[in-house]
């Protein structure tokens, strides 16, 4: 009868010693190259080059004339890596696995940047203009010479072209380029954008796509007519449709297109796509290999998450990572026990994997006024029972967090984390009870001052982090001090829909943007900035900010307040004063709650089979560094 | 005119009315419910730094020919669908023919052998079932096919799947093994795809067993307590003979009028089984297209289902009346 008992009792035990030696071990020696600017082949003092044998017979000219002239060396972790092999992973992991390529790349510390495809790149001292140098003989994967024309088009006649992209990206609005040689490219602005370097190194997709494939299918450089005929041929509505779908690989005509990534697509099914590798890839190893070490790539069009998970923990995946659960987590380290897979613990870089919003710009009066009183928002958020939350849900490998940047961020204070976070229902009742907020009608519930009832409902999809299980632990908190919150969980078309009319009264979604990479240039979680699915508090006063007061509400003082600080956060050429507004802005959202954490930096597994090296132990995780930007995938090999 | 053929005529010729009505329900339908595809495809973009303003939302629509008026909308698909063009996927960045036509060789490939499992397994237990009524064999049939009934698909499918990976090596979910995923035919790939196809088989033919067995048993037992059925048996025909030359072909008469159902479910059926078990069949490409709203391919999934299942019934009611011929034309 004692069985079952013994089992969970070895679960639990092989959960915790696995995740707990996962953090104790000293974390590898990663390679100064990702922390500071790589070498170069002549500064590294390799003069020869080698290849995969995976090209032996394909006809191609010799590898250095593939190459750059003077190609990046980038280092792996541990041994070297040796060529050969298919990984098999689930393609909603090719953006992780196998990474994009910017101009500029992210640095292992989430802080500063390093070249990539640009040798070099400065700004005026005004901050006006950033001036980009190419790496010269750097190539499209089919063999055309990668030029200052592929940035001037993609930004030009795509990406600030109305017939292209109806809607600019406030990322680039101002934003100018000009050509000055084949290498040699500006960017110009309106006002001064020191760290738009920033927005390349997270953004690649807005800067550069192969203008001698794309300009056979668009009207500045074809006649429509013709264009027109292509489309209907290749079963394509407008010549719009075509190019996103191809640069977003979604389409079967992606195969072969030009990249600058390790892979190129080569076959696309209704359950798979095959990648294999890009015979112009740019970078090298320190032996004088061109890199990636890995020959192709299987990725399965795997649709049920469930599905991937139990193929991840059965070794049938090399790389797992985008759709991998935390929930799933002691089922993956089950898996280990056969011996064939690896389950790493990172960290997600999200704030809080919740951000609980209250709407103060709702239509009901009386709720809009409740919400802006500070004491309601301290009242709610130590209601929480975070610490009871980690463990229940995170395995006590959370941290109870409100929501704010990374500790290692620029911007960080401690107490911008941990402030009214500590769990004190006594503290909640006070506050509520001085509020005004009194349980009349002895339901156990409060009602407002003049006796009508008071519920809160949130509206929200659950995705990506576990919101549902949160809500219902946060609903439960509540009502223990008498606040009553109803749940709903509604599908993605009806949150669009809902959302920018600021109809909900609360909604949740996770904080990314943490990072000193994205929080400087979109402080979006914490000034009326966005309006979207995911962000729905302040949407009058977020509309007054994009429209300069045509249109919304004039927000009050303090709101006004982040704005201007987040202009200066964005503009400013001095770093004190840079870091200065970035604190100011997340400073006030500490000591006001304008939304509510409950907990971040939660573990996230990544399944790595047990011949794939390279991978790093632990990592942060998530949308501001593109995942695995900081780690170099190109490194990543097999040994069997 | 003869009798038969005055029939086919009139029941084709009121299929097109029924046809219309059905898609313009369709197309109303999808459109229902809040947001579209741009909607859907939107929240990617925000991600990556798009601030939505409506307007300018709406100059996407324009870029998509979704801010036409419904009518106009309706008129560009349905007389594409009449000439064989059934539109293009915004989903997936394809036309809708191509997505259907590569997915429904392997749609048709597991729903015929689904059904010819589910028959050639229920059939027979269903006559046992009803000539040895209330036997242990009965009993134990009526358990097994009561349990397929019961157990939810996705969850045999995940059984399975493990069964298959644990016992005999198989890779989790699709048709074949990774190395023959996108091989060219051979033999071996016929012996792959062979091995990965019993799962979905059994999978969805388990489902429809009990209903089939406990139908074949209860049809059964009427026919066996008639009096020519006493009258055979008391001059002397074989037993099994009996049964099978005469209650049954009367018994089986409900299957055949069904089989104009079964048509439609051949696309539909079983798209969650199909998004588990990461089958290249039509059914997740109905569930996906209906939740991001992708009109055109929802649209002319849901069409081609409503004209198999008109086409369907015609057939099955021909079929039984040349089966059974006590049914006349009328």
């Amino acid at each position: 009868m004692t069985r079952p008992r013994e089992l969970v009792l070895l679960l639990l035990s092989i959960i915790f010693t696995t995740v707990h030696a996962g953090e104790q071990t000293p974390s590898q020696a990663w390679p100064q190259a990702w922390f500071e600017p790589p070498q170069t082949a002549s500064e590294a003092g390799i003069t020869k080059f080698s290849e995969s044998p995976f090209f032996s017979d394909k006809g191609l000219p010799p590898v250095h004339q593939r190459l750059p002239q003077d190609p990046l060396v980038s280092t792996p972790i541990g041994t070297l890596g040796t060529y050969g092999g298919a990984a098999r992973i689930s393609n909603l992991d090719n953006r992780t696995f196998y990474n994009v390529e910017p101009l500029i790349t992210i640095s292992a510390d989430h802080k500063s940047l390093l070249p990539n495809l640009a040798e070099k790149w400065h700004y005026s001292p005004d901050g006006l203009r950033l001036s980009i140098t190419l790496r010269a003989g750097t190539r499209w994967s089919d063999g055309v010479l990668l030029s200052s024309d592929d940035f001037v088009f993609m930004l030009n006649d795509l990406m600030l072209n109305p017939d292209y992209m109806p809607v600019t990206p406030s990322l680039l609005q101002g934003v100018k380029i000009k050509k000055l040689d084949n290498l040699n490219f500006e960017v110009h602005f309106e006002r001064p954008n020191p760290l738009f370097g920033n927005i390349i190194a997270q953004f690649p997709e807005f800067f550069v796509a192969p203008k001698h494939h794309y300009k056979n299918f668009h009207p500045r450089y074809r006649p429509q007519q013709e264009i027109d005929e292509l489309m209907s041929d290749l079963g394509f509505i407008n010549w719009t449709t075509f190019i996103q779908a191809n640069l977003q690989l979604r389409a079967d005509t992606s195969v072969d297109a030009p990249t600058l990534r390790a892979f190129l697509i080569k076959k696309m099914t209704p359950t798979v796509v095959r990648y294999e590798r890009n015979p112009y890839y740019f970078k090298i190893g320190p032996h004088g290999r061109q890199l990636p070490y890995i020959d192709e790539i299987h990725a399965e069009l795997i649709s049920d998450t469930e599905v991937e998970v139990a193929k991840a923990a059965t070794g049938q995946l090399d790389f797992a990572g985008y759709s991998m659960p935390t929930d799933d987590i002691p089922l993956l380290k089950l898996g280990e026990r056969t011996g064939d897979i690896q389950v790493k613990i990172w960290r997600r870089l999200h704030g809080s994997d919740l951000v609980l919003q209250p709407n103060y710009n709702h239509a009901d009066p009386a709720l809009a006024t409740l919400y802006w009183d500070r004491r309601f928002r301290i009242a709610l958020s130590v209601a929480l029972n975070r610490d009871e939350m980690n463990q229940i849900i995170y395995f006590g490998r959370g941290q109870p967090r409100q929501v704010t940047v990374i500790p290692t961020s620029d911007y960080f204070e401690p107490e911008f984390a941990s402030a009214y976070t500590d769990h004190d229902p006594a503290l909640a009742n006070k506050l509520l009870d001085e509020i005004g907020l009194h349980d009349i009608d002895g339901d156990g519930l409060r009602e407002y001052p003049d006796g009508s009832q008071l519920t809160i409902t949130a509206e929200y999809i659950d995705f990506e982090t576990p919101k549902q299980i949160s809500m219902e632990l946060v609903a439960s908190y509540w009502r223990q001090v008498g606040v009553d919150l109803r749940l709903k969980l509604v599908d993605r078309g009806l949150q669009w829909q809902r959302a920018p009319t600021g109809e909900m009264q609360m909604t949740v979604w996770h904080a990314d943007r943490t990072t000193d990479i994205l929080f400087p240039v979109q402080p979006d979680w914490w000034v009326p900035r966005t309006i979207g699915w995911s962000m729905s508090m302040w949407n009058q006063w977020t509309r007054w900010y994009l429209t300069d007061g045509r249109l919304g509400t004039k927000p009050p003082t303090e709101i006004a307040q982040l704005h201007q600080w987040a202009e200066t956060l964005r503009t400013t050429l001095d770093r004190t004063e840079r870091i200065r507004a970035g604190k100011a802005i997340l400073r006030s959202s500490a000591e006001n709650v304008w939304s509510i954490g409950t907990i971040g930096l939660a573990p996230h597994p990544i399944v790595v089979s047990n011949r794939l090296k390279g991978v790093p132990d632990n990592g942060i995780w998530g949308w501001d560094t593109r995942w695995t930007l900081p780690y170099h995938p190109e490194t990543w090999y097999f040994s069997e | 005119m003869s009798p038969g053929t005055k029939f086919v005529t009139r029941r084709i010729l009121g299929m097109i009315p029924t046809l219309a009505i059905i898609s313009v329900i369709v197309f109303v339908i999808i459109q229902l419910p809040p947001g579209d595809i741009v909607t859907s495809t939107l929240d990617q973009m925000q991600a990556s730094g798009l601030d939505m303003s409506d307007d300018r939302v709406q100059n996407l629509r324009a870029q998509y020919n979704l801010d036409d008026p419904l009518p106009v909308q309706y008129l560009r698909w349905i007389s594409g669908f009449l000439t064989g063009d059934m539109g293009y996927s915004f989903l997936f960045a394809r036309p809708v023919n191509e997505l259907v036509w590569e997915r429904l060789g392997y749609t048709l490939l597991i729903s015929v052998c689904a059904l010819i499992f589910t028959w050639a397994l229920a059939l027979p237990m269903g006559i046992y079932s009803a000539a040895r009524q209330y036997s242990a064999g009965d009993y134990t049939f009526t358990l097994i096919g009561l349990l397929g009934l019961a157990t939810p698909n996705f969850l045999i499918a995940l059984l399975l799947m493990y069964a298959g990976y644990e016992w005999f090596g198989l890779s989790f979910g699709g048709l074949f093994s990774p190395q023959y995923l996108d091989a060219p035919w051979s033999w071996a790939r016929v012996g792959d795809l062979l091995q990965h196809l019993w799962i979905p088989v059994v999978v969805v033919g388990t489902s429809g067993m009990a209903i089939t067995m406990r139908l074949m048993r209860a049809n059964l037992l009427d026919e066996l307590n008639k009096p020519y059925v006493t009258t055979a048996r008391a001059k002397g025909v074989p037993p099994l003979k009996l049964i099978l030359k005469y209650p049954v072909r009367i018994a089986i008469n409900p299957f055949i009028s069904t089989i104009g159902l079964l048509l439609p479910a051949l696309i539909s059926g079983e798209a969650i089984v199909a998004v588990v078990l990461n089958l290249p069949t039509t059914g997740p490409l109905l569930l996906r297209s209906l939740i991001s709203q992708d009109m055109y391919l929802a649209g002319s999934l849901i069409m081609l289902l409503s004209i198999l299942t008109v086409i369907g019934m015609l057939l099955s009611d021909l079929l039984l009346a040349w089966l059974d011929p006590r049914i006349r034309y009328e």
